[in-house]
């Protein structure tokens, strides 16, 4: 077990946990932040993508001990759940079981904060870390779209 | 420190509540609870109103991603009359006044809609009374319209709530009068996810989700191969890592589920799977271990080289028109064995004690679960309280409760909460997988080059047989009344199970997933070879007269051919399909399932290397009259995009009786840049509803085969689609 000191969504918490647990279990079991999904374990599905100092990464595959920054989960992407694709989701009626959601979401936000206004490609590119077994990807790409353009636009 | 403290206590009062509430799970939070004064009206299990004219309707089945917790509510507030934005949605746990809970087979819509209108119109009719009885004038003289009962006579007007206290005193009418269809308000309109909000702030509870104080976490090391049992094991390096609390055996079941292995227990979940990492485990492997998937397709093979073992259809004379017929083709086709994969990993918890036990997480069949506990402990049903989650996705996978006998096992061993917590390469590992198998076809064309004779020769690795189900192997493979049967004059079916180790599941439109790429595809081989319009080929063999043709499977007694011949027509119009375009290639397909008729058209074009992309897919379906417009075209265009992935990279091949696959890199998912645009067309309809949770799937890869035969002459018979293969 080792003391470590995070930044997660603008908070300082001080855990004592083993060096190599990733990212995700330290976020789902030693804070309770479960938003953060487990799909993969192995950086291929994108559900427990959160961002670290804005960019999105893989929570299951970064130990603890490697996290150097700010991190952000989908409890602390906005203060009352209101980001623009937050809201877009829920508009376009974006979920089906629902699990992968979050991940989808922080991938989003990442892509959006460095191309304001992303063409289909650049969100298939953006995306494709990012695994949907209920097929919404249309719904994804549709809402991306419309947090783009800066709320509902039907 | 003090933060951490914060955020853990109130996860542990929320998850508490929910446990602990089990039916009535978060009532405790609305103000309204709180109030002495408060009465409330249930007239059933499935509703409640309260005298602060709080509505709260109850979700009875699991919630896998199907849209159930949100359309089933929609028919009981349709008939309670009550405006949807001011209902609260909360999910049941298993109760027996609620009728049968589980999610397979897409029957929820169906099964539930005549006693959810029940639910809904009871309450209603009751309230009327009650303001009836208030104004002393006749029921006739009052009308309920959202959430209030108004005097015709005047513009007096009672909220529900204002009536709920004295409602409660009504007998329960058994057979309240039905809105009429043309007066639904929320029937048929768009409604949103009712967790829509809880999931893309990352608070929708799911399995996983699930925490009860004093919780331990268990990983489980299973044998890869099915059936294989722990010979001996070394736990040494396991105890050594930080908290890891205890390594447990387990053993067989004696049932399907495959439970026998090594758990791992621990404070948390890395160190579960670390410990699990470090077992050092000698298999006995048992017979499972000589399976191989080349193995399956030699059995496969010498199966169709002879008549099928069972005998399902057998109408004219084959023999006698293949004989005469020479225009004939005979072909074999194949599909792989598939893995479900829900997002949300396979995982439960159990809190099992002296003599009763509570348990909570993904199930599409919590009274199973229920029997299962019971079976394990030994604790009568009654004591064994099932909560409901959210469910990550089910696809036929949580249809097996092994991942909850794991839970239930260990609980019970070390009589502690445990959430047992499955790896993808578990899940993958230890799937039951969709059936694999060959199909031999033969079809001959006549003199007027019409559809004369049909042979279905197939041979799968039968689900019912894995199971050891009393029911015949084929009923899960193939269906005997589907299209063409009864159209062709000379047709025989026959089917051979193959008797394996390698589990076989319900996998998403079970059966209908192999058979409708089959059939679909060869009816388009057999337009081509009578230089038919593969639209027009189908209309034909349908006929002109509009018939009900016998269907004995699910979805029957029969289905109709005017609205098969319906979906396709319109299809045929909305997508263009007569119109030929210069590098525009199209692909037909068109199936009944489950008592719904979907048609579907995929558009491809050639890049520059002759590799086919998907420009679109068209989809048309008649599932009678919708209920959640939302949820339906997101169920259709999901089906769809699954259908697809299965078809360009679905597969798990087998070696020494184990997966050879273990997680998305080496088990392909569909991502976004291959979905398709996808336009849904429902067709209006006064029919009574079916599901919608399956049917938009089975035909997809049939469309799609037949849409790459348009565009390179290239004969798709197996799946997955190899576009090498093809572009070559
Ligand atoms: S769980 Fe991290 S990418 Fe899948
Ligand atoms: S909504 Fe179910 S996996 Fe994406």
């Amino acid at each position: 077990m080792a003391q470590f000191s995070l930044n997660i969504n603008a908070q300082t918490y001080n855990i004592d946990v083993s060096p190599d647990t990733p990212l995700l279990w330290v976020l789902r079991d030693t804070l309770g932040l479960k938003g953060t999904k487990f799909g993969c374990g192995k950086a291929l599905c994108g559900a427990c993508t959160v961002h670290l100092d804005g960019n999105a990464i893989r929570s299951c595959s970064f130990p603890v001990s490697a996290v150097k920054g700010k991190v952000v989960t989908i409890e602390g992407l906005s203060e009352k759940g209101d980001h623009p694709l937050q809201l877009a989701w829920q508009e376009v009626d974006v979920p089906q079981c629902g699990y992968c959601q979050t991940g989808q979401i922080m991938s989003a936000a990442a892509l959006l904060q460095r191309n304001p206004s992303p063409t289909d490609k650049d969100i298939d590119m953006a995306m494709s870390g990012n695994i949907c077994r209920c097929g919404t990807y249309l719904r994804i790409r549709k809402a991306i779209h419309t947090a783009a353009k800066g709320g509902a636009d039907e | 420190m003090s933060e951490v403290m914060k955020i853990k206590r109130r996860d542990f009062i929320k998850i508490s509540g929910i446990t602990g509430t089990g039916l009535i799970l978060g009532f405790g939070l609305s103000a309204g609870a709180r109030d002495k004064a408060l009465t409330h009206f249930e007239p059933n299990a499935f509703l409640k109103i309260g005298s602060d004219n709080s509505i709260i309707i109850f979700a009875k089945n699991p919630e896998i991603g199907q849209g159930v917790k949100t359309s089933l509510p929609m028919i009981i507030a349709e008939e309670l009359e009550v405006d949807w934005n001011n209902i609260e949605v909360i999910q049941a746990g298993l109760d027996s006044r609620l009728g049968a809970q589980f999610a397979g087979g897409s029957t929820a819509i169906k099964t539930n809609w005549q006693t959810l209108r029940t639910a809904g119109a009871a309450g209603k009719s009751m309230l009327i009374a009650t303001a009836a009885g208030k104004w002393q004038i006749s029921e006739s003289e009052c009308y309920a319209e959202r959430g209030v009962v108004k005097n015709r006579r005047n513009k007096k007007q009672f909220t529900y709530g204002e009536l709920a206290g004295d409602a409660s005193k009504l007998k329960v009418p058994e057979a309240p009068s039905f809105k009429d269809p043309k007066d639904f308000k929320i029937i048929g309109t768009s409604k949103k996810g009712v967790d829509n909000q809880q999931i893309v702030t990352g608070t929708a509870e799911f399995g996983i989700d699930a925490r009860k104080e004093g919780m331990l976490v268990a990983t489980v090391l299973k044998c890869p191969v099915y059936g294989g049992k722990v010979a001996s094991f070394d736990d040494s390096e396991t105890k050594k890592i930080d908290g890891v609390r205890h390594v447990i055996k387990i053993d067989a079941l004696g049932s399907v589920e495959r439970v026998a292995g090594v758990a791992v227990v621990a404070d948390n979940t890395w160190a579960a799977m670390k410990g699990k990492k470090a077992l050092k485990v000698t298999w006995d492997y048992g017979e499972g271990a000589s399976e191989s998937s080349a193995g399956i397709l030699e059995k496969f093979d010498t199966y169709l080289a002879k008549n099928g073992e069972i005998g399902l259809r057998d109408d004219g004379d084959i023999d006698a028109a293949f004989n005469k017929n020479e225009k004939a083709i005979e072909a074999i086709y194949e599909v792989p064995f598939l893995s479900h994969v829900p997002m949300e990993p396979m995982n439960y918890c159990a809190d099992v004690k002296e003599n009763e036990c509570e348990v909570w997480g993904p199930t599409q069949v919590p009274g199973y679960v229920q029997r299962l506990a019971s079976g394990i402990t030994g604790i009568p049903r009654e004591n064994i309280k099932v909560n409901m989650t959210r469910v990550g996705g089910g696809f036929g996978r949580r249809l097996m409760a092994d991942y909850a006998a794991d839970a239930i096992t260990i609980s019970h061993q070390i009589k502690q909460p445990v959430q047992v917590v499955w790896s993808r390469e578990d899940d993958i590992q230890y799937d039951y997988y969709r059936p694999a198998g060959r199909y031999k076809l033969k079809a001959a064309l006549d003199n007027a080059n019409k559809l004369t004779a049909w042979y279905l020769n197939a041979s799968t690795t039968s689900r019912n047989l894995f199971r050891g189900s009393q029911e015949s192997p084929h009923t899960t493979e193939v269906f005997p009344d589907g299209f063409p049967a009864g159209f062709v004059p000379n047709f025989r079916m026959e089917y051979t199970p193959v008797k394996t180790v390698v589990p076989s599941g319900a996998w998403r439109a079970p059966g209908h997933n192999a058979t409708a790429f089959i059939d679909q595809s060869f009816i388009d081989e057999m337009a081509h070879l009578a230089k038919k319009d593969p639209v027009d080929f189908r209309l034909e063999i349908l006929g002109n007269e509009d018939k009900e043709m016998p269907y004995a499977d699910h979805g029957g007694p029969t289905y109709s051919t005017k609205r098969l011949k319906n979906v396709i027509k319109i299809a045929a119009e909305k997508s263009n399909w007569h119109k030929k375009e210069a590098g525009v290639y199209k692909g037909f397909a068109a199936h009944f399932m489950f008592g719904a008729y979907v048609a579907e058209v995929v558009t491809l074009s050639l890049d520059a290397n002759k590799e086919p992309h998907i420009e679109n897919v068209l989809a048309v379906v008649d599932c009678g009259i919708v209920v959640n417009r939302s949820g339906a075209m997101s169920q259709i265009e999901g089906g769809i995009v699954d259908g697809l992935g299965a078809a360009m990279f679905g597969e798990v091949t087998i070696a020494d009786g184990m997966a050879q696959q273990d997680n998305f890199d080496t088990y392909k998912m569909i991502r976004m840049k291959d979905a398709p645009k996808i336009e849904v067309h429902l067709v209006e309809s006064k029919e009574s509803p079916e599901g919608l949770g399956e049917m938009s799937l089975p035909m997809i890869s049939a469309a799609y085969a037949n849409a790459i035969f348009a565009a390179t002459g290239k004969r798709i018979r197996k799946l997955p689609v190899q576009l090498s293969e093809v572009s070559s």
